[in-house]
Parts: C-alpha cells; structure tokens; sequence
C-alpha cells in the first residue's frame, strides 16, 4: 500500500467542481437552510461541521436529490443542473454514503459493487467470471484491499464501508459525500478508510466530509465549512486553521454565555441531596464498568460522540437494555428494570431520541399519545375515562404550550418542536422521580428550544432528577449541574458546573479524552 | 414560560375550509361514511334489478348468512388494529366444531362441555399463533398460514373426515335455532359478539393498547406498554369468536364437518377491510367492519338472486378487496 492519509494539495484551477448557492430550505415553518453556499473542488476533501440540526444533513438530501430546495442554484463544474430524484443527482456524478450502509448483507463484495448492472449473457444469465474480472480490476483500479468474494455480512465494519465506498464509485462519480464515516470505526479501521479516500480523491473525485470529529478534520480535509442552525458559520482552509476557531464557528460566540447565576445557586442546593439513581460498575455488550449518580432535583448530563454509548445508557435504565454485572439502586434500593413497563412503575421516564420512530404514533392525536404511558391513571377496571383522558390532554396542551387546535389533533399535523412536547406531556403528571431524555431538542426551533429547557427546570424544580444526553454542547453547559464525559461506553471524567464553563473547552476535553481513549491521535493543536 | 401564550390560540376554521373538511371526511376520512354511502347503493342496485331481493325473509336470510362471518371479523379487526393478520380462521372454526361435537358426544352429551370445547380449543389455536408470531417474531402472514394448514389437518385427522352428529337439544336452541329477544340466535349472537368488540377495542384500555401497538410498535414499546402480551390476546380474541362461530355453525347443520367454509378467512378479510381497518396498523372501527360484513354479505346474496355464477363471485370479491386497500392506502 502506498502511504497516504494527508493528502497533498495539489495545485489545481480554482474552477470549482460543486457549487452551491445561497439553497434555501424549510420544512413547515421552521427554515432549516438559509442562504447556504459550498463549493467543492476537484481532488479535494472538503469537511462539513455543525451540530446536530444545524442543516448538514439537510444539506446533503439536497445534494443527492432527497430533498427539493426552496430557491437558490446547485452547479456542476460551470452548468447548473436540477434534480428532483436521487437517480438524477446520481446521474449527474453525486455519490453518497451514508451511515446505514446499503448493502444486500447475504452477497458476496462482488455482487453488490455490480448489483443491477451485472455483466448479462443471452436470456438474463449471469456472467460471473466476467463479474468478478470487472469488479476485482474496479478495486484494484482504486487501490482498495477487498477480497471480492467474501460475503459482505461476514466483513468488519470498516471493510462493509469500503465496500459501500466502492459501490458508490462505481460508474461516473465526480462527488463523494461521505457522511459520519468513522463513527463506528476502532483507530485502525479509520487508517484504512482514510487511505481509500485518499487514492479517490487524487483520481480528481471531490469529496465532501460531514463529521463530528475535529482531529479528522486536520487529519484528512483541505478545506472545512461550518454550518450553524441552517446557515454559513464559514469556510476555512484547514492549514490556515486551528481547533478553537472551528469550535467558535460551530458553537457561536453570541451562544456562549449561560445562565449562571441561576446554576451556582442550583448547584449548591443539589449537592446536599441524595442520589435518587446511581449506577455502579455497569456493564454489557455496549457499556464498559459505567459509575453515574443522578441527584435529586439535578440535571445530569452526558456528552460524548456519537456512537460512545450514551443512548446505552439510557436504554440499559428504562429496561429496554439488559445490564449483564453491576448494580443500580433508585432511591437507595438495589433494582435492575425487566422492560420499559417495569422502568416506568418505578418512576423512570424516557423522551427518546426519535420522536417519530420511538415517542408518538404519529397517526394518533394527542390525547391518545399524551395518555398512552399512563393508561392506568386513565381507567377504572380496564376501562377507560375517556373524559379524564381528554382533559388531561387539554391540561398538557395548556402547561406545554402545544400549538395545536385540540386534544384531539393528529400529532403528524404538529411541528417538530410541539411534537416533542407532547413527548414531554407523556411523562408530565404524576412527575417521574428520573427523567431520561435523550437529544431534547433534536430539530427543533429556538423558541421551542427555550420553552422545553422551562418544562425541564420546572420538573427538577419538582425534585425529579434529570439525566440528559445531547450533542449540543452549549445546551449542556447551559442546563446541567454536572456533565459526565461518556468514551467508548465509560465515563471518562465528570464536570461539576464552574469547571467548565464554555462549549469550546468542553469540545476540545471531548476530543482530548476521545484520543486519549483510543491513543491512535496525538492532541489536537488548540 | 409554560403560560398559555397568544399565539397558542388557534383561529377558526373559514367556511371553506370546513366544506373541504366535510368532503375530505366523507371520501377517506377516520369513520368510513364511503362505506355506508356504498351499502346503501349496493341496496338499491340489488332491489331494482332483482324483485326478491327486498323482502324480511331475504334480509334475515342475508342476517343468517353473514353470522359467521361478522363474528370472527370483530377478532380479526383487533388483529389487524394491531398491525397482524389471521389467514386461520376458517380452519379454527373446522377444528373448533369438531372439538365442541366431539367432546359432546365423548362426555355426557352436555352442551357446556360442548361450548367449552369448542371455544377453548378455538382460543388455543389462538394462543398458538400469538406466541408463535410474538415469541419467535415470525411474521403473522407465514405463521397463521401454517396453523391454517395444521388446524384443518388436524379437524380431519380427528375423525378421518368423517363429520360428527351433534343431538343436544338445548345446544341447537342456545347456539342455532332458537330466538332472543324475537332475533335468530345467530343474530343475537353477532350482536353481542359486536358490542364486546365496541366495549374493549373503544371504550377499554386494551383497545388503547391496540391503536397504539398497530398505530407504532417501538412507540407503545418505549411507552410501557407490553407489545406482545397485546398482539397475543388479539389473535386469541380472534380464535375464540372463530369457536363460538364454530359452535353457531354445528348447532345450525345439527353436525360438525372438518371440510367446512374453506375459504371463509378472505370473506373475513374483505370485511374488516371494506370497514375502513388499515392494514398497516392503527386505524379501524368495529361498525365499519359490520358494515364491511354486511356489504360482502349484501354481495354474496345479491349475486345469487343475480344469477352470477359462483366463481364469477370469487373474482368480483377479490377485486372488491384490492379496490378498497387502494382506497384505504395513504
């Protein structure tokens, strides 16, 4: 294998490959793009950066045609070029690979690089030799070690994604959008993977690079473009830049200021209370020997990337997640949830991290959604209060603020963040003693944000302890007591309010402890 | 911050909109209105073209008809509520009556031990296919297609296919011939069997527990919500109606046949269908699919006063089928 990982930037015309200009998109009311440009060159790795729901993602369903923009203009080395479909963005030279890989697991690496283009012969016959002549010559071309007939389920998963990698070169590619490509790899498997970007993109393939990783950033990229809620936070060539100003673009600097008074006092009150939850030494397939306390009336964070374990967690205490060793008391006595329904009777809450997959039934009102977790307060022998039920919709719609004409709309018709508040009217009344809440306020917009960040402090103000998971770091600092740094399924280090003070210290001790875990990166330049 | 705020007030619907409301209500909207706007014309077409069709005798003898049915369509609307299907029905009901017969004939020709029997063993059918799909996360499709097949088997194993004389008095005038309240019992029957069925899927927490396991699995999961104990309880629901359909079957024929109503699990279908039940889980109603039987019962009988040929009315009731889940799709 040749040596490679920085790529050398070639001199090459300024004509860019990809150009985006000023793509607006919103979905409902909320303006998830607002003028977004990015241009791309040839050869080049161009990282993309924000937070969760700063328009990344939204970004590259544009690109690759999942998602229509409102108004602006995409080009393709000088000609500008719509499309209305995945197939067109493909055909005009954009490949993506996304986190699920898309690969048929029970075929071999072969069959899927040629899958719906395999050599025919007469009456629809498969040429296999011929297949696998074109698709080991294709990986021999780019220069990735893959054995073509090995089936794809049997590979790790860096292999999976190489494979992935290929498939998506195959044909015409001019853009390679590769989106979180490293967050389920060990430090070896990224080695791999960073050769193979390398060998694609001296073939003149531009590459787009969404991560949340910033020592990556300066590992592999030449040039990085910040996003931040929905619009340009600025494009910096990487050789030119350092970690704390990427941190400043990704966080912004009018965002770093919380509310402190108001913590210092909270923070002294909590720590003379009791743990309401602690969990010493769990362990199983995803946590390694996990220490955490939830204190009463504290909010408790956890920060870490994704992919370290953080959802574990709070699966493992709502019982959705076996713990294998280790123990777990809720106000002081040892107990260890069978399922969700066992979690819930011992005052444990979950607002999960997919609202539409895990926290509502979409085609359902409100009424029904917000009453779901607590049927039996609703019943009398089995059957239901019906008029209960409805009034405390309605009272939950009120404390909430939903903006919806009744208990009895259909939660789909809600925008992001009233839907997510009537997660939140799941688990209003009676207060559960542990509140687990995973990415609060994942797509949702500001004046909602404000408006749960309220449901949250009343809840611990009622004594409930608060134990949140979120990649917004600013949200972190600005909520919680104590923030516990999660790596590879432990708990690195845990931070009690005044030690940290800004979501760019807090970014960089993410990255420090991340490599340190791995010891596969030196410490980042700050 | 938690105050309700100006912009929380929802200002009221225009007239306009309103009107559009009424008609998106009336084409595809939550309570199937198409449904009865289509009986009513399946009426008037059936009456003009056929001098007989208008008559009591004929409505009670389209009543009789659908009996079976309209019964086992109550179960399978929680089934299919809650995102399964159930291809065994008709087979459940063989099986069923033959146990109910044979368990008469074997101890004291009681017909307790009769209607016990019988529903048990339809309720056990039942069992089976909830902990085979639940437990093994088999599909309902393929396993409820193998117990199809295994109960019908097995009804014919029993007696190597011969049918089984029932001679209880008392278990014909409770289950087949005799009345309540003035109707044939068979009516009675589907009457209680339809008002159990409104009482829990609407107005009981377990009917909740359906929408909400049909409407989003992982959500009712994440809710405390015991999934597959609900999924079970609905195809033993179902099971247990296919029993007491089997016990109003033998009670009519004076006799159970392992042979009987092959077929009769896609008329069940079609019912729960036509009444407005999503296949995909979450939405349906117990009136539509008594309308829904009501129409395939409608169907059925007209046809015959039509003259149409019998597998000509396999090919209409199937197309009926695929017409209404084209309608019913989002």
């Amino acid at each position: 294998m040749e040596p490679s990982g920085s790529v050398a930037t070639q001199p090459r015309p300024p004509m860019p490959l990809v150009m985006v200009n000023a793509i607006n998109k919103s979905f409902g009311g909320v303006r998830a793009l607002r003028d977004v440009n990015l241009e791309v060159r040839a050869g080049e790795v161009h990282a993309l950066l924000g937070e969760n729901g700063a328009g990344k993602s939204t970004l590259i369903k544009i690109l690759s045609g999942v998602h229509a923009y409102d108004s602006g203009a995409i080009e393709i080395a000088g000609k500008p070029v719509a499309f209305d479909s995945p197939a067109k963005s493909r055909e005009a030279g954009i490949a993506v690979v996304y986190q699920d890989l898309s690969l048929v697991e029970s075929l071999s690496v072969a069959d899927n690089l040629l899958l719906g283009r395999e050599p025919r012969a007469r009456f629809g016959f498969v040429r296999k030799r011929e297949l696998m002549a074109q698709a080991g010559a294709f990986l021999a071309q780019l220069g990735i070690p893959l054995d073509i007939k090995a089936t794809v389920g049997s590979l790790p998963f860096a292999y999976r994604q190489m494979t992935e990698i290929a498939k998506a070169l195959m044909g015409e590619v001019r853009l390679l959008i590769l989106d979180e490509p490293t967050s389920s790899l060990t430090s070896d498997e990224v080695r791999i993977l960073f050769d193979a970007i390398g060998k694609v993109t001296r073939r003149g393939v531009g590459v787009i690079y969404v991560t949340h990783r910033l020592n990556e950033v300066f590992e592999i990229s030449q040039r990085v473009t910040v996003l931040r809620d929905g619009a340009n936070a600025g494009t910096f060539v990487t050789a030119d830049t350092d970690m704390r100003r990427l941190v400043n673009a990704i966080v912004g600097s009018d965002r770093m200021a919380p509310a402190m008074p108001r913590a210092e006092m909270h923070a002294t009150r909590c720590f003379e209370s009791s743990p309401v939850l602690s969990l010493s030494n769990a362990c199983n397939d995803r946590l390694r020997a996990v220490d955490l306390s939830v204190l009463k009336g504290e909010i408790h964070g956890l920060a870490g990337l994704i992919g370290s374990g953080r959802t574990e967690i709070l699966e493992a205490l709502f019982g959705l997640r076996s713990v294998e060793s280790g123990t777990l008391e809720i106000d002081g006595r040892r107990w260890l949830p069978k399922n969700p329904a066992d979690a819930i009777e011992q005052g444990i809450a979950l607002v999960p991290e997919d609202r539409h997959v895990q926290g509502l039934v979409l085609d359902h009102s409100i009424e029904r959604n917000v009453t779901l977790s607590r049927l039996s307060y609703f019943s009398r022998w089995g059957w239901m209060q019906q008029r209960a039920a409805i009034r405390r919709a309605e009272i939950a719609i009120d404390k909430l603020a939903v903006k919806a004409q009744g208990a009895s709309s259909l939660v789909r018709t809600l925008s992001g963040g009233n839907q997510q508040k009537v997660v939140f009217g799941k688990w209003n009344d009676p207060r559960p003693r542990v509140l687990l809440l995973d990415e609060p306020t994942v797509g949702v917009d500001v004046g909602a944000r404000e408006e749960i960040y309220g449901v949250i402090r009343q809840a611990v103000r009622d004594g409930t302890g608060v134990l949140v998971v979120s990649s917004d770091l600013v949200e972190l600092i600005e909520l919680c007591d104590r923030i516990s740094v999660i790596v590879d399924g432990r708990v690195a280090r845990t931070l009690v309010r005044g030690e940290i003070d800004d979501a760019e210290q807090l970014h960089h001790l993410l990255q420090v402890l991340q490599a340190s875990d791995q010891g596969a990166f030196q410490e980042p330049p700050a | 911050m938690t105050e309700l705020t100006a912009s929380n007030i929802v200002a009221a619907p225009t007239r306009s909109d309103r009107r559009r409301k009424l008609l998106q209500k009336l084409l595809r909207g939550e309570r199937p209105y198409m449904l009865y706007i289509a009986f009513l014309i399946l009426l008037v077409v059936f009456s003009l073209s056929s001098p007989w069709f208008l008559s009591v005798e004929n409505f009670l003898n389209i009543g009789r008809q659908t009996t079976l049915v309209s019964i086992i369509a109550v179960g399978m609307t929680f089934v299919i509520v809650a995102r399964q299907i159930d291809l065994s029905v008709a087979s459940t009901l063989a099986l069923s009556g033959m146990a109910a017969a044979l368990a008469m004939s074997h101890v004291n020709n009681s017909w307790v031990v009769g209607a016990v029997a019988g529903l048990g063993t339809g309720a056990l059918v039942g069992l089976l296919n909830g902990i085979l799909t639940t437990q093994l996360s088999i599909p309902s499709f393929l396993v409820t297609l193998g117990t199809l097949s295994m109960a019908r088997g097995l009804a014919m194993m029993v007696t190597n296919t011969k049918p089984v004389i029932i001679t209880n008095e008392t278990y014909f005038a409770i289950f087949g011939e005799g009345t309540f309240l003035g109707m044939p019992v068979p009516i009675a029957w589907t009457l209680a069997a339809m008002i159990v069925g409104v009482l829990l899927l609407h107005y009981n927490v377990f009917g909740r527990r359906i929408y909400a396991v049909g409407g989003n699995p992982t959500a009712a999961l994440y809710s405390g919500i015991n999934t597959k104990w609900v999924t079970t309880s609905a195809f033993v629901l179902t099971g247990t109606l296919a029993g007491l359909a089997a016990l109003v079957l033998s009670a009519r024929s004076h006799a159970a046949r392992p042979d009987v109503v092959q077929g009769m699990e896609l008329d069940v279908i079609a019912a729960v269908i036509l009444g407005g039940c999503s296949l995909f889980g979450g939405r349906g109603y117990i009136l539509g699919t008594l309308f829904g039987s009501l129409i395939i019962g409608t169907l059925n009988n007209g046809l015959v006063l039509l003259g149409v040929s019998s597998p000509m009315q396999l090919v209409i009731k199937g197309a009926i089928i695929v017409a209404a889940v084209a309608f019913t799709k989002r």
